[in-house]
C-alpha cells in the first residue's frame, strides 16, 4: 500500500502527543509536516524529538506540501469549522478530534462538506480501539448479561486546562459563551465537553438511542476556572435502560504547562469504568487497568503508571483503511451527531433544572 | 499454524517485516538443560510484557531511586516447573534491578515450592518466592515489588494481595475475569502476547542473538546453582 502523506494541524489538543509515535511507526503513513498555533506550541513540539517540518500556519504548510492527503485535526474545538472548510476545499481527509463542534448548524455544514467533497472524516473516539472495550463488545455480542437493565459509567480525569488553556475558555471549547443557568456564573465548555466517550459507548453496547437525560452540576473543585468541572448525568434509553454517567474533571492536578511526570495529584489521572447490570448478571470493567504503581519521582506521591495507552494504533489503522479502501469510518459525523446532541441536551437540563427529552 | 504464530505473521505483515521461518523463537526456559542449535533463539519474552517494561522504566529512569530490595513472587499450577519460574524471575530481578545476580541461597520443598534470596552485583537483595501448587488450570499469580530509598513500586495495587483484572462478570454461568492488554493482539493471553511481542522485537532487530544466548547461559547457571544451594545448604557465589 502506498503510504498516506499525513500532517497534524495546530498541535493544541490534549491528545496531540499520542499520535506522534503512531504516525512515526505505521508503515502505511508518511508523516510529512505539522502546523503549530503558537511559538510556545512549536517549541514544545521541537523538543519531542520528531524531525518533522513545523509551520506556523495551516496555509503555509498546505502550500509547501500540496501532496498532503490527510490530517489529524488536533486543534481547539472552535477552530474545527474553518479547518474542515479548508480541508474539504483541498480534498484532504480528516481525523477530527472528539468534538467536531457543538454548534449544530456548523455540524450540518461539516456533514455537507464531507458529502460534497467525498473525503473521509473519522471522529477520534479512541475507546473503540481499547482492548477492554473490545472484550466488552464481545461479551455483549455473546449476550452474557442478557437484557441490560442499568448502565453506570465514569469518564473522569484531571483537568487539562492549565496545559491546554482553550479547554477552559467557553468560546474556544463550547464555541460560545453561554451561562450554565440564569443563577450560575459558570459557562458551558468544561468537563462534559472533554468526555464524550461514555455517551457514545452506551449507544454501541445497548444498541439503543437516548430517551431523555438529566444533568446536575456540583460546585467546582477548581474555583478559578470559568467552566464546569463536576457534574452527573442520568436518564433512560429508548429501550428502558437507565443510566448514570460521571464525566467530571474530579481528579486534581498540578498546574503544569506541559503534561509530564507528576501531573496528577490523585494517583490515577484518568478512569473509564463501567458497571453494567443485566437480567443474567453484572459486569464491572476498568478500561485503563490494571497498571503498575509507585510513589517516586517527582512528588513522592502514590501514582498509577499506565501500562497500556495504544488506542491510537487501531484508530489510525481504521483511518488508513477508510482512505485507501473507500470505507466509511464507524465513528463518522452522522453516527456521532447524536452524542453531540445529547451533550447539548445535558447543558439544557442544567439550565432548566429538568430532564430533557431527545427528539 | 497455532494462534501465536498466526498473530506474529499478521503483525510482521502489517509492519512489513520479514519472517525468518528457520528460527526457533521460544521463551528461553524452553531451552533449559538442552544444547542450543544455531537456529534456537532463547527469548526473554517477559521483557516485552508492558508491566515489566514499566517497572524497568521506573528503576532505569530513576523514578524510584537507589533500589535496596526486590520482593518477587510467582505461583502457578503443576504444569510449570520451578526451573521455568526461576528462569523468568531471576531474569526479571536483573532486568528490573539493573544488575547481575552474584549470589544465591535457595530452599526448595519437594520441587513444588521454594524461596530464594539472590543478591545483585549492585548490592540489591531480592526475595524470589516460587511455587507450582495452585490448583490445576489456575492462572499465574505474580507480584513484583521494588523497595528503594526514594519510593516503592509494584505491579499490584496497594492493600491487595493478588493481581487485578480489567473485567469481572458475575452471571448465571458463574464468576469470570478478563484481562486484555494489547488491542493489536486482541484475543491472546498475557503470556501469549509476551511471546509474540518478543518474537516480533527480535525479528525487527531490537534484540541481539549473542546477548540472548549469553543471558540464557547465565540464567541456566543460576538455576543449577539454586538447586545446588538447596541440596548443599549453602550460598553459591556466581562468578
Amino acid at each position: 500500500m502506498k503510504p498516506i502523506k499525513i500532517a497534524i494541524l495546530s498541535l493544541t489538543h490534549g491528545h496531540t502527543r499520542k499520535y506522534f509515535q503512531t504516525l512515526n511507526d505505521n508503515p502505511n503513513l508518511e508523516w510529512v509536516a505539522v502546523s503549530a498555533e503558537s511559538e510556545s506550541v512549536r517549541d514544545v513540539f521541537l523538543k519531542s524529538g520528531y524531525h518533522v517540518p513545523c509551520y506556523m500556519s495551516d496555509k503555509e504548510m498546505f502550500d509547501k506540501h500540496p501532496d498532503i492527503e490527510a490530517v489529524v485535526m488536533a486543534s481547539a474545538n472552535y477552530k474545527h469549522i474553518d479547518q474542515f472548510r479548508e480541508c474539504a476545499k483541498r480534498g484532504i481527509h480528516i481525523l477530527s478530534m472528539k468534538i467536531p463542534t457543538f454548534n449544530m448548524e456548523e455540524y450540518a455544514e461539516m456533514e455537507d462538506l464531507i458529502k460534497k467533497s467525498g473525503i473521509v472524516c473519522q471522529i477520534e473516539l479512541e475507546m473503540h480501539y481499547n482492548p477492554v472495550i473490545n472484550r466488552m463488545k464481545q461479551l455483549f455480542a455473546n449476550n452474557e448479561l442478557g437484557k441490560v437493565e442499568s448502565f453506570n459509567a465514569t469518564n473522569i480525569t484531571l483537568s487539562p486546562v492549565w496545559a491546554f488553556p482553550w479547554q477552559g475558555v467557553p468560546e474556544e471549547s463550547y464555541g460560545k459563551r453561554i451561562s450554565l443557568s440564569a443563577t450560575d456564573k459558570r459557562f458551558r465548555g468544561g468537563a462534559i465537553c472533554d468526555h464524550p466517550h461514555i455517551f457514545d459507548m452506551i449507544r454501541w453496547l445497548t444498541n439503543s438511542d437516548y430517551e431523555y437525560v438529566y444533568a446536575e452540576v456540583g460546585p467546582n473543585m477548581r474555583t478559578d476556572i470559568e467552566v464546569e468541572d463536576i457534574l452527573l448525568v442520568n436518564g433512560k434509553m429508548k429501550n428502558g435502560v437507565s443510566f448514570l454517567f460521571d464525566p467530571s474533571w474530579s481528579r486534581l492536578e498540578e498546574r503544569l504547562k506541559v503534561p509530564g511526570p507528576g501531573w496528577e495529584i490523585f494517583p490515577k489521572r484518568m478512569e473509564v469504568n463501567f458497571n453494567i447490570s443485566g437480567e443474567k448478571g453484572v459486569m464491572m470493567s476498568d478500561c485503563f487497568g490494571p497498571n503498575v504503581y509507585h510513589n517516586g519521582y517527582p512528588n513522592d506521591r502514590y501514582t498509577v503508571q499506565y501500562t497500556y495507552f495504544d488506542e491510537w494504533i487501531g484508530l489510525m489503522d481504521e483511518f488508513i483503511d477508510c482512505i485507501r479502501n473507500h470505507h466509511v469510518p464507524k465513528i463518522n459525523l452522522e453516527w456521532h451527531k447524536r452524542t453531540i446532541e445529547v451533550i447539548n441536551a445535558c447543558y439544557e437540563s442544567i439550565k432548566t433544572g429538568q430532564p430533557v427529552h431527545l427528539s | 499454524m497455532n494462534k501465536t504464530d498466526e498473530a506474529l505473521n499478521k503483525l510482521l505483515k502489517k509492519y512489513d517485516i520479514n519472517n525468518d521461518q528457520s528460527l526457533n523463537l521460544l521463551p528461553g526456559w524452553k531451552f533449559f538443560d538442552k544444547k542450543l542449535k544455531d537456529t534456537d533463539i532463547p527469548l526473554l519474552s517477559w521483557r516485552s510484557n508492558r508491566k515489566y517494561v514499566e517497572l524497568n522504566k521506573l528503576t532505569s529512569g530513576n523514578i524510584v531511586e537507589h533500589v535496596c530490595m526486590l520482593r518477587f513472587c510467582c505461583l502457578t499450577d503443576k504444569n510449570t516447573d520451578l526451573s521455568t519460574l526461576m528462569y523468568r524471575e531471576f531474569d526479571l530481578c536483573e532486568f528490573i534491578g539493573q544488575g547481575k545476580i552474584c549470589s544465591i541461597h535457595a530452599t526448595f520443598s519437594d520441587n513444588r515450592g521454594g524461596n530464594v534470596i539472590v543478591k545483585l552485583d549492585n548490592g540489591i537483595i531480592c526475595s524470589v518466592e516460587i511455587g507450582n501448587l495452585l490448583p490445576d488450570g489456575s492462572t499465574m499469580i505474580d507480584r513484583h515489588e521494588i523497595i528503594a530509598r526514594r519510593g516503592v513500586a509494584s505491579d499490584i495495587v496497594v492493600d491487595t494481595q493478588i493481581p487485578q483484572k480489567s473485567i469481572y462478570t458475575y452471571t448465571e454461568k458463574g464468576n469470570f475475569e478478563y484481562k486484555d492488554v494489547d488491542n493489536e493482539l486482541y484475543g491472546l493471553s498475557e503470556l501469549e502476547i509476551e511471546s509474540v511481542r518478543s518474537s516480533f522485537n527480535y525479528l525487527t532487530g531490537k534484540r541481539d542473538k549473542t546477548a540472548l544466548v549469553k543471558q540464557h547461559e547465565h540464567l541456566s547457571l543460576l538455576i543449577k546453582s539454586a538447586y545446588i544451594s538447596d541440596k548443599d545448604c549453602k550460598k553459591i557465589e556466581i562468578k
